[in-house]
């Protein structure tokens, strides 16, 4: 973790690049950065903190055809001005920086310091350039001595390292990813496409175990052989500008802004109303007998909710958390499917647990927001959810987008012929979304409820992810405690912690059975003084026992979660807001989880 | 010098358009296929502007929301006005946007303009003392503007809202100014609070005037080119007929003045006549005839057997199976069923205590208006946001906002 940007060809300029691109790559998350320049000697300014901090330190002093940079989130050691990368070897002449864990670090970090090496951080990272030295020091080309160095390494790694005397940088993956940007004259090289998006959007995908070469602005990649590749350029749609706010103070509210425009995206092309019917290309052919979701944070509700769907359609389905799946798989029958849900596409359980499903001969699928992420290489089928890039760490409109992707896949696998209803109400929802947005009272309920002690969210059926999901937006930018349950569980013990202190929003809609019940378990609540929100279209009587109603427009039941969702991203924004939070980049998270 | 950067007025609502403003400023309205706003940037950067400075206020998220970042490569920085206290005040707000330019556009967001309008004013302004430039342009109508007086180049009277009809020029508000206007708006005396853009302008006409040397203290630039405003909900129709007879539609066209979007469907069985415009994600359905003067905008459902003529419907709109729409305005998400029928103008229309008579105006149907099955609309009608008309209603009258309506 967390980023990567290298560059060459761009001669005075270097430092700049590194500068913008470490800006580029800021959404990540991170909490120390750095760069290191050649030109003959090897010149590195490296800090703990913002990057505001290191642009104050480097100045405009430092210059090198070559140069890589860094933004660090820490996970051997603390964010420490020495634990930041760049790191260099004994001499000062290699530097290297890394994304990923080596597992063997221990290991290799004694057999160096047995053979004198002296380390100067805590990280697993700075065995590498070490290696790099042992194997120079032995007479090997810095080509030769990369290769040495990689190949002792175990674990997760992209790297990127130079040294003092070669305008080149070299460049390896294994289970994290790297791209390569092609520039007119220039190289670039990064663990994530908006870092150079500034000056190309001509990318080279790297595989795991590619090598690649950057020198005076061309790139070359070999395999692990060193036999030269033909590697494909193409181009990304995304544009740099994309990663600005456009007007709003955060990224947040801009993103749960941009939901109907999301979701436009998202069905475009793929529901016809006057036909009922749902396709989708990557879909075809698609009918497994029973299908697995894996999936971490809010994808994992994402996964909950197309696992109910898809059994309510006649289909066996279940979600998993995907970090208990890679260690631990549920047992799959016959013509099973796997389902990775991941916006970035480069979640390291989710690929863990996608590549333990493909150890098994089972067919995968990769739900993701990024074309050309991993999961989209590794997996037998893709389905895109289009929601655009999304910056703030705490996915909003990626989640709406993963639930009407839900409904596609289970659309399409169930194969009801006319499914006209929900086309109906699919294509509803981006104007409904929209009346949501422009009739929110949900800053108001925000400030009402912002100095609570703690915030629960209850929701059955489909509005189970809901809950869960509405409780981890709290969690995660306001701080606070917040969590969701299935309105069934609320007696079976957490009943316990609810106190006129603790509000309780209750999300219920339609007057079926199910929001029947959950009325009865908002009276149980209601009668132990806690404020209780109802988040509602008003068809039954929940408001009656609420201090505070957010209304959501009448809907398919199954399409009901998103507009209730959107409903509890506002409160949370609104509270992080009143509360002052970081919202965009909370503390000790990370916006992709590239780390098992 | 060369200009190229640009102020965009955008944060007024456009009072005199409710109710369509309810939930979006004016320059969101629709305009044929698009928001009037996207006509001004187009004008704009095909005149050369490289910089784009949107003052934003009235329900700013959706303008926001629209264009996001960039509109066609460009960046748009967005300039916050939290009170709406005229258009001098509004400008004042990009100060620190434009300072640094030796020289810069201003133009409403409101209202409809084209490349030519834009560059004549450059070019006027570019080649001379970079003294303040407005454009101006001849209509038959000027009482709802600001009137001009030219003598020359020299504008020498500038009134807005003439109750006299001596007035053929009217400024077309779309301006050339240098960073020194800011000097001269702080400096202009608020009227009720509020600093309108035209009150600095003709202090700096007066002030020369009192001087000796014959400096042009504001020039005006006749220029010719569509320019299109509405004033009432009723002239968007207009300016969406102006717009399609001049082919100012983005999406591809498909036979002569029949424009359809690529995501949208249309069954073979449905009529398009032409001049139409059908956007995104839209379906029309089997046996419907749509058109002539009818613009649909995204994801809007047209059903069988329906009838749309010089009607704007917009995103989201639901027109059910033999529904008939003449003469017709719609917001955002409006939903008409069954057998309803809006049978046009002309009609008359009652705004607060004024009645326009005979206006060309079947009904406005602003946001997420719901009629069920088989009503009828009066010609002239508004019909608030959120109203529900109830099957077989027939309105006459005005209709407020969230109201439900039965027989």
């Amino acid at each position: 973790m967390c980023g990567i940007i290298g560059c060459t060809g761009r001669a005075e300029d270097t430092l700049d690049v590194l500068l913008s691109g470490l800006e580029g790559l800021e959404y990540r998350g991170y909490d120390s950065a750095g760069v290191a320049l050649a030109n003959g000697s090897l010149e590195i300014c490296k800090r703990q903190g913002e990057l505001d901090r290191l642009q104050q330190a480097v100045g405009n002093s430092l210059r090198g055809p070559v140069g890589i940079g860094h933004t660090r989130w820490s996970t051997h050691g603390p964010p420490t001005d020495a634990n930041a990368h760049p790191h260099t070897d004994c001499t000062g002449n290699v530097a290297v920086v890394h994304n990923g864990i080596i597992e063997n670090y221990d290991e290799l970090k004694a057999e160096l310091h047995a053979r004198g090496h002296e380390f100067e951080s805590d990280t697993d990272t700075e065995v590498v350039p070490h290696l790099i030295e042992a194997a120079l020091a032995e007479g090997a080309s810095f080509e030769a001595a990369f290769r040495e160095a990689v190949s002792r390494l175990e674990g997760s790694y992209a790297l990127a390292a130079v040294t003092a005397d070669t305008e080149a940088i070299l460049a390896t993956r294994h289970d994290s990813p790297l791209v390569l940007g092609v520039g007119d004259d220039a190289a670039y090289l990064a663990s994530d496409v908006p870092a150079f998006l500034e000056y190309t959007d001509r990318v080279v995908y790297l595989e795991d175990d590619d090598f690649a070469r950057l020198e005076s602005g061309a790139w070359t990649v070999t395999d692990a052989d060193g036999q030269l590749l033909d590697k494909s350029v193409s181009r990304v749609e995304w544009d740099a500008e994309e990663t600005a706010k456009s007007g709003y103070d955060h990224y947040m509210l801009k993103e749960i802004h941009e939901q109907p425009r999301a979701l436009r995206k998202c069905l475009r092309g793929r529901v016809d109303e006057l036909t009922g019917s749902i396709q989708v290309d990557s879909l075809e052919g698609l009918s497994p007998s029973s299908v697995q979701f894996v999936a971490c944070g809010t994808s994992y509700h994402a996964a909950l909710y197309g696992a109910q769907t898809l059994r309510d359609a006649g289909i066996p389905a279940q979600a998993f958390l995907a970090s208990e799946y890679a260690t631990a798989p549920a047992p799959v029958g016959d013509d099973a499917l796997v389902v990775g849900v991941t916006q970035s596409g480069e979640t390291a359980d989710t690929l863990s647990a996608l590549r333990e499903a493909q150890r098994r001969g089972v067919e995968t699928l990769a739900m993701t927001n990024v074309v050309g992420s991993t999961a989209t290489r590794e997996c037998d089928r893709t389905l895109l959810i289009r929601a655009g890039p999304e910056i703030g760490v705490a996915a909003t409109k990626t989640f709406s987008s993963q639930v009407v992707a839900c409904n596609l896949l289970a659309a399409t696998i169930a194969d009801r012929g006319d499914s006209r209803e929900i086309v109906e109400a699919l294509r509803d929802l981006p104007g409904q979304v929209q009346e949501l947005l422009d009739a929110s009272r949900a800053e108001s309920v925000a400030k009402r409820f912002v100095d609570s002690e703690g915030y629960f969210f209850i929701g059955r059926g489909h509005h189970h992810p809901v809950a869960l999901e509405g409780a981890l937006k709290m969690k995660e930018i306001t701080y606070k405690h917040a969590e969701g349950f299935p309105a069934g569980e609320l007696k079976h013990g957490p009943l316990a912690l609810v106190t006129d202190q603790t509000p309780v929003f209750a999300v219920v809609t339609g007057d079926g059975e199910e929001a029947t019940k959950t009325v009865g378990n908002v009276k149980e609540v209601e009668a132990r003084d806690a404020p209780v929100v109802a988040v509602t279209d008003g068809a039954s009587d929940a408001s009656r026992y609420a201090e505070a109603v957010l209304e959501i427009p009448e809907t398919h039941p199954q399409v009901a979660p998103v507009l209730a969702n959107v409903q509890l991203q506002l409160v949370a924004y609104h509270v992080a807001n009143e509360l002052g939070r970081s919202i965009d980049k909370p503390r000790n998270l990370a916006k992709s989880v590239t780390v098992e | 010098m060369t200009v190229r950067a640009a102020v965009v007025l955008a944060a007024g609502e456009g009072t005199r358009l409710r109710p369509l403003t309810r939930n979006r400023p004016k320059p969101m309205l629709p305009a044929a296929d698009r928001p009037i706003l996207e006509h001004v940037f187009d004008a704009l950067i095909s005149a050369g502007i490289e910089r784009l400075h949107v003052v934003v206020g009235y329900k700013r998220d959706r303008v926001q929301d629209h264009f996001g970042p960039t509109y066609r490569n460009l960046p748009i920085n967005y300039v916050h006005q939290d009170k709406q206290l005229g258009s001098g005040h509004a400008l004042l707000q990009a100060r620190e946007a434009v300072d640094d330019e030796d020289g810069f556009l201003v133009v409403n967001g409101d209202q409809v303009i084209e490349r030519r309008m834009v560059a004549d004013v450059l070019a006027a302004f570019e080649d001379d003392d970079a003294s303040a430039t407005l454009a101006v342009t001849e209509q038959a109508d000027v009482s709802h503007y600001g009137g001009v007086v030219m003598d020359g180049e020299r504008v020498t009277e500038l009134v807005e809202k003439p109750d006299t009809d001596d007035y053929r020029l009217l400024n077309a508000g779309v301006y050339a100014f240098a960073p020194t206007i800011f000097d001269a708006i702080a400096e202009t005396p608020r009227v009720q609070g509020e600093l309108a853009l035209t009150d600095t302008l003709v202090r700096l006409i007066e002030a020369e005037a009192d001087t000796v040397d014959n400096d042009v203290a504001v020039r005006g630039v006749t220029t010719e080119g569509l320019w299109v405003d509405a004033t009432y909900p009723w002239d968007l129709l207009d300016v969406s007929r102006e717009l399609l007879l001049d082919a100012r539609v983005t999406e591809p066209e498909r036979e002569e003045s029949v424009w359809v979007a690529d995501s949208a469907t249309v069954h073979d069985d449905a009529t398009l006549q032409g001049p139409v415009v059908v956007g995104p994600d839209t379906e029309v359905r089997p046996g419907a005839v749509v058109g002539p003067f009818a613009a649909l905008g995204r994801n809007a459902t047209v059903g069988e057997n329906a009838v749309v003529a010089e009607s704007v419907l917009d995103t989201d709109a639901r027109v059910g199976p033999n529904a008939t729409l003449l003469d017709c305005v719609t917001g955002q998400g409006v939903s008409l069923g069954a057998n309803s029928t809006v049978p046009g103008g002309p009609g008359d229309v009652r705004v607060d205590d004024r009645v326009f008579a005979d206006q060309r105006l079947g009904a406005v149907l602003a946001d997420r208006v719901t009629a069920e099955g088989s009503v009828n609309v009066a010609p002239g009608t508004l019909v608030g946001p959120n109203a529900t008309l109830h099957t077989g209603v027939t309105v006459s009258e005005n209709v407020t906002e969230y109201a439900e309506v039965f027989r």
